[in-house]
Formats: structure tokens, sequence, C-alpha cells
């Protein structure tokens, strides 16, 4: 079985600031990780790998850094790396990156039964890219799983989470899952291997003209949206913001109980 | 009105009574933008037996209704509803398509749009005509929600976006309505190559929490399963219920059943008090219709504080604790 599984590179959100004045995004200090819905995708394909054996590959595409995240998939359990990378893949909405991915999923040999995605990533938090990828390959997609479990040879049994119900998903192979990050499968420690992680030929970088793609089809070019303008979210502040001495914090909550009568006022203070 | 033109879709998303009213939000929305383009409002409604869903839609505001009745058609399926409704957008042409940022619109539409290759924006929370430019700009959240994003589709068409549920309001229904319905021809049916074979609801709304004039709940920042169980103390005190974020719920600390937002039940007590809670749209979204808002987080940049009306700045448990001891005291 071939699990191949589309990784981004992203910052780590929580701690980007927001400079609401000069309107920049503060990026300094802050690490870059492998997108958590990936990472938890990683762990659901190491955790089928293990119980049904098969090669895993990580694709990302991205800036020439993002060889890190493959890096760190590989010593996570991954057999191998592919690197999408080229100026021409730069400023892409979810359709040019979505293409980008298909072209390289195209090319692996032998075609992977099961593609993995996250279900959205951090920074761009579109959760387009999975079923983009699915349409373009033409298989079956499966979105927002928490777990997958190998029902037969060519059959899965996936669990996901749907508007108000936990449904239980029977599909063949091929076919592409979103997966959830709340799912909570860890990584088997031991499967990666540190060595394999650093040693050269795991991980192969596939340029523009590897993939056969022209100009137009890529980056900035090949997408069908722009982004006009960002600006900052208004600062609905409806009441008062107060810091202080948590004594002094807990009678403020006590003031606002007491004005909606919902405590007798406190009679200790006469 | 161009009687003709029926450019601004909506896809008419009916499967539960939730995703049914954001398709009725976005009739009303879409209605105006239609206004402002000078052309029609359709609905697509794609199942069996949609006749109760084709008179609602009407009712709601709908022009136009493009409707197919298929048995094949009963039970969403991704790869099946984008066949038929990407035919039906090479028949029609429309300018404007939206969708509900549903759990089936948020993995529906990125399909359509890549079949259609166009451009989807995602989960917008505005959506307007620019007044100069004439462009169609779609708002959607940045950066976790600190940046607001103003996207455009310059070329490419239909231009796509799902929006945030509860992002606008519905328009009051009209019995007399009437819209004209349309039964485009509906293409050769891909087969299905999924099967859902159990559907478990989660659990029961607690009708308890849905109705309690007073909800407490805690966040990740309570810290602990420990902590978290405080807040059931201060909600006995108060007469309340406790209510959840995703994290709190996935950590265990209490049952999905009294998860709060998007994907959780939605709220509206006189008093609600958010602990340890940074204030994620999907979680707020549950809360918006609560009266009084006091919000506790040690960090006084959290976006929950832009929806309190009091915004306490302090440790999550050490608030919590002495809140208990101060409210037992009086007792
Ligand atoms: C499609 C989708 C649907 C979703 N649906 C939902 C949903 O229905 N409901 C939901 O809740 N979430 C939902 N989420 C998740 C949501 O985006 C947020 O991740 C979640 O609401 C965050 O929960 P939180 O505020 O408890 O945790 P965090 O975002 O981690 O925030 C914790 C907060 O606690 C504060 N804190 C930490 N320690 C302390 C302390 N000691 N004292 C005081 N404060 C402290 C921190 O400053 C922080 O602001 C959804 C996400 C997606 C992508
Ligand atoms: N540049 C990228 N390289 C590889 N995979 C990606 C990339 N962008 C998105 N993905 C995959 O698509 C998923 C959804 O991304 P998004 O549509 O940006 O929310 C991610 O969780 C990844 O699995």
């Amino acid at each position: 079985m071939h699990i191949a599984i589309c990784i981004k590179q992203v910052p780590d959100i929580a701690a980007v600031r927001i400079d609401r004045e000069r309107m920049t995004v503060v990026r300094e200090g802050v690490q870059n990780i492998i997108n958590p819905s990936d990472y938890q995708a990683l762990s659901l394909a190491m955790a089928l790998k293990s119980k049904i054996g098969g090669t895993v590959t990580v694709i990302t595409m991205g800036p020439p850094q993002s060889e890190e995240a493959l890096r760190e998939a590989l010593a996570a359990g991954a057999d191998r790396g592919i690197l999408l990378t080229d100026h021409a893949f730069a400023g892409a909405d979810t359709l040019a990156t979505s293409h980008v991915l298909s072209k390289a999923i195209s090319r692996l040999d032998p075609a992977p039964s099961i593609i993995f995605c996250g279900n959205n990533t951090i920074d761009s938090d579109t959760g387009h890219v999975g079923p983009q990828v699915a349409e373009e390959l033409g298989i079956a997609q499966v979105c927002g799983i928490l777990d997958v479990q190998a029902e037969s040879e060519q059959t899965l049994l996936a669990k996901r989470m749907g508007e108000r119900y936990i449904e239980t998903i029977r599909v063949g192979c091929p076919v592409l899952f979103t997966v959830r990050k709340e799912g909570g499968t860890a990584i088997l420690p031991g499967l990666g291997s540190l060595q394999r992680a650093f040693s050269a030929g795991s991980i192969i970088s596939w340029d523009k003209e590897e993939l056969g793609l022209s100009d137009d089809e890529t980056g900035l070019a090949g997408s069908a949206t722009r982004v006009w303008r960002l600006r900052a979210t208004p600062l609905k502040i409806k009441g008062d913001i107060i810091t202080g001495q948590a004594q002094e914090l807990v009678q403020a909550i006590l003031r606002k109980l007491e004005s909606m009568s919902l405590v007798d006022e406190d009679q200790r203070h006469e | 009105m161009n009687r003709g033109s029926c450019l601004v879709w909506v896809f008419g998303d009916y499967g539960d009574y939730f995703q049914n009213r954001v398709t009725l939000q976005l009739i009303a929305k879409g209605k105006s933008l239609a206004a402002e383009l000078d052309t029609r409002l359709g609905v697509v409604v794609l199942g069996e037996d949609i006749g109760q869903y084709v008179m609602e839609y009407a009712a709601h505001g709908a022009d136009v209704i493009y409707a197919a009745d298929h048995h094949a058609l009963k039970d969403y399926d991704v790869e099946l509803f984008t066949a038929v409704v990407a035919s039906w957008v090479g028949i029609y042409r429309p300018e404007i398509f939206l969708a509900g940022a549903t759990v089936f619109g948020r993995e529906f539409f990125p399909r359509l749009a890549k079949r259609l290759q166009t451009g989807l924006s995602a989960d917008c929370v505005a959506l307007e005509i620019d007044k100069e430019s004439g462009a169609f700009v779609q708002t959607t959240p940045a950066f976790g929600g600190d940046l607001l994003a103003d996207v455009i589709t310059p070329q490419h068409r239909p231009q796509m976006a799902t929006v945030h549920p509860g992002t606008f309001r519905e328009l009051s229904h009209d019995p007399f309505a009437i819209a004209e319905l349309i039964y485009p021809p509906v293409p050769e049916l891909p087969p299905r190559k999924i099967e859902v074979i159990r559907r478990r609801q989660e659990r029961a709304h607690k009708a308890s929490l849905k109705d309690a004039k007073v909800v407490i709940v805690g966040g990740k920042g309570m810290g602990s399963k420990a902590n978290f169980e405080k807040l059931f103390q201060l909600a006995e005190i108060l007469d309340g219920e406790v209510g959840a974020t995703r994290p709190a719920v996935d950590a265990g600390w209490i049952g999905e059943e009294r998860l709060l937002g998007q994907t959780g039940k939605s709220v509206r007590p006189r008093l609600l008090i958010t602990i340890g809670t940074s204030g994620a749209l999907q979680y707020t979204s549950g809360i918006q219709g609560s009266e009084t808002v006091i919000a506790v987080n040690r960090d006084p940049s959290a976006p929950i504080f832009s929806v309190a009306d009091l915004g306490i700045v302090g440790d999550a448990d050490r608030i919590v604790s002495l809140l208990i001891e101060e409210l037992n005291r009086r007792l």
C-alpha cells in the first residue's frame, strides 16, 4: 500500500502577533511547524502503515526551507519526501496549489492508494486543497476524519464528524482523506529514523519544469482569487476590560452579578 | 430589474435545521446582491421529496428555484452533487454562487469550484459589491481572525464563496411569495463511492443547557480536569449550566454534548461567563445570543474580550476559586 500525505510548513500562528498600528504581521521569533492537522494525518498514516505495511511519501509545496518539514516527517517515520519548490509557485491560491500537488501525486509510482491531507491549515485555513486535489485526480474524498482503519485489502472504514453526527464511512481505494487535528492518535515512537531523515536521497525536489507545468498554471498567475487588501478586524470592544488583584477582579464580577440581580448584595460591608 | 437573468445563486443546504438556516440567511443576502446587480436570486435544491424546501425557499425570498427531485440524490454525496450542479452552472452561467460554510458546504464547494476552474473564498464574514470597481468583495478572516482579507475573483466565474453561519439575517417568511421553479436536466450520475454505514447522533441536546439563564463556559485555559470541575460548583451556585470549547471537550474534561459553537450548540442565556477561552469565531458564533458576557482570560489582547461586556484579565483557576469562595460566603 502506498500512502501519500500533503503537508505544509506554517508559522506557529498562536505566536504570531499583529501590529495593529502598522498593520503588519510580526513573525519575529515565530517558529515554523508542520501544520497541526497535517501532523495528525501523518500519525494516522503511520498507524495504518504499522498494521498493513507499505510506504509513506510526504509531499510539500513551499519555499526551500519547507524541507525542514519533510525531514521532521521522515524522522517521524515517513519513507521519503518530495519538495515542490519553484519561484513560479509563490502566491498560489487553492486552485493553483491543488494543481501543483495533483501533478506531483500523479507522477508517483506506484500511484498512491490513499492520500491524506490536513482538514485545514492554520495560516490559510480554507480547507479547500484536499477536496480540490481529489477532484483533479478524479478520486473519492472523505473530509474531516478522526480515524481510519483498513477493513480489507481495498476498503477502509473512516470515522468522521458530520454536522450533528459521528459517521462511520466505508470507502474503497483510491481515496483522499482530510484529517481533523483533534483525532488523538500519536505517532508510535521508534518508527522514524533520524538517519533516514538526514540521509541524502530520501528527499527529492521537483520544480515547474520537472512537473511539466507552464507559468500560467501555477502561483499567482494560476490563481483565480486575489487578496485585494488586508485590514484589521474591527475591535468591537463592548465593555470594560479590567486588570488588577484577583480579589478586586472577583469583586467586579460580583458587582456585575448584583446589578443583574443574580446574587444578593453583600451584607458584610455596612 | 432584468427579468430574464438569474445570476446570483445560493446552494440550498437543508441537511438539518442549522444548515437550512444558513441557506435562508444566504437567500436574504443573495437577494440584495442580486438587486444591486439588477438580476434575480436563484436557489439550487437537490434531493428527493424536496417540496417542503422549495416552498420554504420561495417564502424566504428566492426568485428562481433550480431543482432536481431524484431518488439517487436522496442522500448528500459530494461527487454526485458536483456532477449535477457543475452541469447546471454550465447551462445558466451564474456570476456569484454562495453556500453556507457548513461541514457539507466546506467539502462540496471546493470540489465544485475546482471542476469549474474558478475561485472560492472560505468562511466569509462579509460580502459586498464595491461601489467604485463593481467587484464582488468576499471578506474572510485571516491569521486566526486577527486580520480580515478582502478577496476578489477578477476573471473567473462564477465567483464562489462559503459563508460563515449567522453572518446574515434571514428575511421573514412570506407564504404568498412565488418563485419560478425550474427542473434543469440531470446529467448522468457517477457511481456512489462512499457508503455511510453508521450514523451516531452526538448525544442529545441537554434541554437545560439550551434554556439555562446562566451558562459557565470553560476553555483550554482552565488547564486541567480538576480545575474544570470547579465550574460545576460555580454553575450550581448560580443555578446555571456548564458548556465548553472544543479543546476542553477533546481533553476529556467534559462530554461532547456540552460543546458550544459552530460544531456544537448555541446558547442564549441572560449571563454567560466564559473562562480561559480565546474567542475563536467558531466558538463565539455559538454564544452571540447571550445578553451579557463576562470573559476571564490572562491575555489582555485575547479576542474574547471583544465580545465581552466585562473583561477580567486574570488567572482562570484563581478567579474561579475565589469567586466560589466569595459566593459561598454570601449564601
Ligand atoms: C471547522 C471548525 C469548527 C470548529 N468548531 C468549534 C466549535 O463548535 N466550538 C469550539 O469551541 N471550537 C470550535 N473550533 C475550534 C476553535 O477554532 C478554537 O480552536 C477553540 O474554540 C479554542 O478553544 P479555547 O478558547 O478553549 O482554547 P484556546 O484557543 O487554546 O484558548 C485558550 C485561552 O485561554 C487563555 N488562558 C490560558 N491559560 C490561562 C489561565 N491560566 N488563566 C486564564 N486564561 C488562560 C489563553 O490566553 C487563551 O486565550 C472549530 C474549529 C474549526 C476549524
Ligand atoms: N503548500 C502545500 N503543500 C502541501 N500540502 C498543502 C499545501 N497547502 C495545503 N496543503 C494541504 O491541504 C490541506 C488544507 O489546506 P488549506 O486548504 O490551506 O486549509 C493542508 O492541511 C495540507 O494537507
